[in-house]
């Protein structure tokens, strides 16, 4: 019971670090990012390919998160020139871009085959629980590093004018404000998050392969930061919680719900999920975390 | 859709199994094992006949009076044919439900995620995945691990075997970029080097594109006497409606999942005459066979053959319940491990059934021959069923010869 509610809570702060770099770009600076699984699947592939040449995690962490955020770079550049929505399809097909490389560059990647045999983190631990405990304790501290980071950007000056840029951008150009720089900040500050947290998934499930990062994991974490309410820190945890709650808990449903077959069982399962999402953002529609006074 | 009578049905025959279950709880001992299959995501028509078939196994097994004095109890979860989902469906079933076997997965992606956690927690664990790693020692490095699918490596000897058979000299390769695609012409390239042969052009392509052509014409460049492809029937219908138009006349050599009457359908008697298809033959003639597609039809409505991997997942159940039986009462996850290839492998008395395999162990030894394959596991973990080569002329498939590797 432990090992799996441990593994519950690995899953869930993976993407609490992957919900706090969208909530930075989408619910501060108002960046509609498609794409965030691409900078999660630089992140993971880097950590997986320097992690089986024996590289301690904590470098090859830092070099995910730096050849992510210099990925979102050109990116940012592109975003200057299209709005809203534009972006979001641009940014949507760089992350299937991002798979299709990793598909195809065969010789570095091993393509469809994928990375097999990634080192669990702190291997030294062994395999049990002790060692599946500390990866949790080294993902919460990362996460409340992360969070408490937000938190201080959004307080200082660089957050005031984030915000100002997503609430009008036009006001904040003829303040004599460049936004420029501020959104390729952004985005590169949360694609290093989701490099870091493509690091840990990596060593957490072992094997990566390119089918793993497709953009429903984008989604994912889109309905989890609408969930937890856009552009507030703590609706990135909450949020993240209640959907694997939602995804993980309605496997217990089984025990409750007579007269289905195990077959039917799995397609409820999907149907439960969806309505309580819907059911939620129809009766929440600012997010649990969200402010009453806004919108 | 169901109608009321149907539904009805259903309700009452679930809720006899649930009270069922409840009875075998309080009374002997149960063997717990998970059905790990993709209901859902891109293995979803092929989940629901696997699931269903380790449940009408299981049922039999227990309807014998159970394996090793023991019935089986089966737990279902759905892997949504995602290495994450199923990783945590995984540590469920481990963790919470207790189970001593992982049964019917399915894509190599979630196999090689999941074979870790059954190492760890030391229980069995069966797949129909096609990647060569899956049994690598590495990767089953408790031998744990039992595939009941023919490997890429596998299908890649046939199809040389084939080739050489008639007498091809300059073969060309084709493959849909997956694990499954690649694996075939990669263990062909393999097996036709070997032999001092030499592919002269290898094409891969990217999946759900509405024309090939321009890698088609990759390849009529090379100008191949026969082109071998590790393909799907959506794809190389198209492929070969293309190919058909440029008026080429070369051969083709294609895998029996790619080649099937609904080709033929598709593309017409014309472009389809004299095309190679390499098939492993899944135990057709049997007596396992014909009491699985029994069971099929009824759970399904299809005949068994559209589900190719329901049947290897009847099988891993009967395989299972036999070493049960074979290990005796109460024999731990080790002991029955132990006794898979024994019961599975010649030699021994040829039994196609749980109930006739449970009478014959009495006597002495017996050999599993199933439904999916004669069911012979070698020291990897892997089975190697024969193949037939077939030829296809005027919109019929014709079988030419055997091919055993």
């Amino acid at each position: 019971m432990e090992a799996y509610l441990v593994a519950m809570a690995i899953i869930t702060a993976i993407y609490v670090l992957l919900a706090l770099g969208l909530n930075l770009q989408y619910g501060l600076t108002g960046l509609t990012n498609f794409g965030h699984v691409g900078f999660f699947c630089i992140g993971a592939y880097t950590a997986a390919l320097m992690g089986q040449i024996g590289i301690p995690w904590p470098i090859s962490f830092l070099a995910g998160a730096a050849l992510a955020a210099l990925a979102a770079w050109p990116l940012g550049l592109v975003s200057l020139k299209l709005r809203d929505d534009y972006f979001a399809i641009v940014s949507l097909g760089f992350s299937e871009i991002v798979r299709i490389v990793v598909t195809s560059e065969q010789w570095l990647t091993k393509g469809v085959q994928g990375i097999t045999g990634i080192p669990k983190l702190l291997g030294f631990l062994g395999t049990g629980l002790t060692q599946s405990l500390a990866v949790l304790a080294l993902l919460i501290a990362v996460n409340v590093l992360a969070g408490l980071a937000n938190r201080r950007i959004v307080r200082s000056p660089f957050g005031r004018m984030i915000e100002a840029i997503r609430d009008n951008e036009e006001a904040v150009k003829a303040l004599g404000k460049d936004p420029a720089g501020f959104k390729i900040q952004v985005l590169m500050l949360g694609a290093a998050l989701a490099g870091v947290a493509g690091g840990f998934y990596a060593h957490y499930i072992g094997y990566i392969v390119p089918e793993q990062f497709i953009p429903l994991i984008t989604f994912y974490v889109w309905m989890a930061i609408i969930i937890g309410g856009v552009g507030r820190i703590s609706g990135a945890f909450a949020g993240t919680l209640i959907l694997m709650i939602f995804l993980e808990g309605s496997r217990f449903l089984r025990g409750v719900i007579p007269f289905v077959s195990e077959v039917e069982m799995a397609s409820i399962r999907l149907g439960i999920i969806g309505l309580a999402l819907v059911l939620f953002t129809l009766y929440r529609p600012q997010g649990l975390m969200g402010d009453y006074t806004k919108r | 859709m169901m109608n009321r009578r149907q539904l009805l049905a259903t309700m009452a025959s679930t809720t006899l199994l649930a009270t069922a279950r409840e009875g075998f709880a309080q009374g002997a001992p149960t063997f717990r094992i998970a059905a790990l299959n993709p209901i859902t995501g891109s293995g979803a028509a092929y989940g629901a006949g696997m699931q269903k078939m380790i449940l009408a196994a299981v049922e039999e097994v227990n309807a014998a009076g159970g394996a090793g004095g023991r019935k089986i109890e089966v737990v279902a979860e759905d892997t949504q044919s995602q290495p994450q989902a199923g990783v945590l469906a995984a540590k469920k079933l481990i963790e919470i439900d207790k189970v001593q076997g992982l049964i019917g997965i399915w894509s190599s992606g979630v196999a090689l995620a999941t074979i870790p956690l059954a190492n760890d927690a030391n229980i069995l664990f069966m797949c129909t995945s096609g990647a060569p790693e899956i049994t690598n020692p590495q990767v089953n490095s408790k031998g744990l691990v039992y595939r009941f699918n023919t490997t890429g490596d596998g299908y890649g000897r046939a199809f040389a075997e084939a080739c050489a058979r008639e007498g091809f000299k300059r073969p060309a390769t084709m493959a849909f970029n997956n694990a499954s695609g690649i694996g075939i012409v990669d263990g062909f390239r393999k097996a036709w080097e070997k032999n001092g042969g030499k592919v002269v052009e290898a094409v891969v392509y990217e999946p759900n594109q509405p024309s090939y052509r321009s890698e088609l014409q990759k390849v009529l460049a090379a100008k191949p006497d026969v082109i071998v492809t590790g393909s799907y029937l959506p794809d190389t219908t198209i492929i070969l409606r293309e190919w058909f138009q440029t008026g080429d006349t070369q051969k083709w050599m294609l895998p029996g999942q790619a080649a099937n009457p609904d080709l033929i359908k598709a593309i017409g008697p014309e472009a389809s005459e004299g095309l190679f298809v390499v098939n492993s033959i899944s135990n057709e003639m049997s007596t396992a066979y014909a009491k699985f597609d029994a069971a099929y039809r009824k759970a399904m409505n299809q005949p068994g053959t559209s589900n190719i991997y329901a049947a290897m997942a009847w099988d891993m159940v009967i395989v299972l319940a036999l070493a049960m039986e074979a290990a005796g009462p109460n024999a731990n996850v080790a002991a029955i491990n132990a006794k898979i290839r024994e019961i599975a492998n010649p030699p021994g008395k040829q039994v196609s059934s749980f109930a006739e395999g449970k009478e014959a162990l009495k006597a002495g030894k017996v050999n599993y021959d199933g439904a999916s394959s004669a069911v012979d596991f070698n020291q990897a973990g892997d089975v190697l069923p024969d193949f037939d080569l077939s030829v296809i002329s005027k919109g019929v498939i014709t079988r030419k010869n055997i091919i055993k590797i």
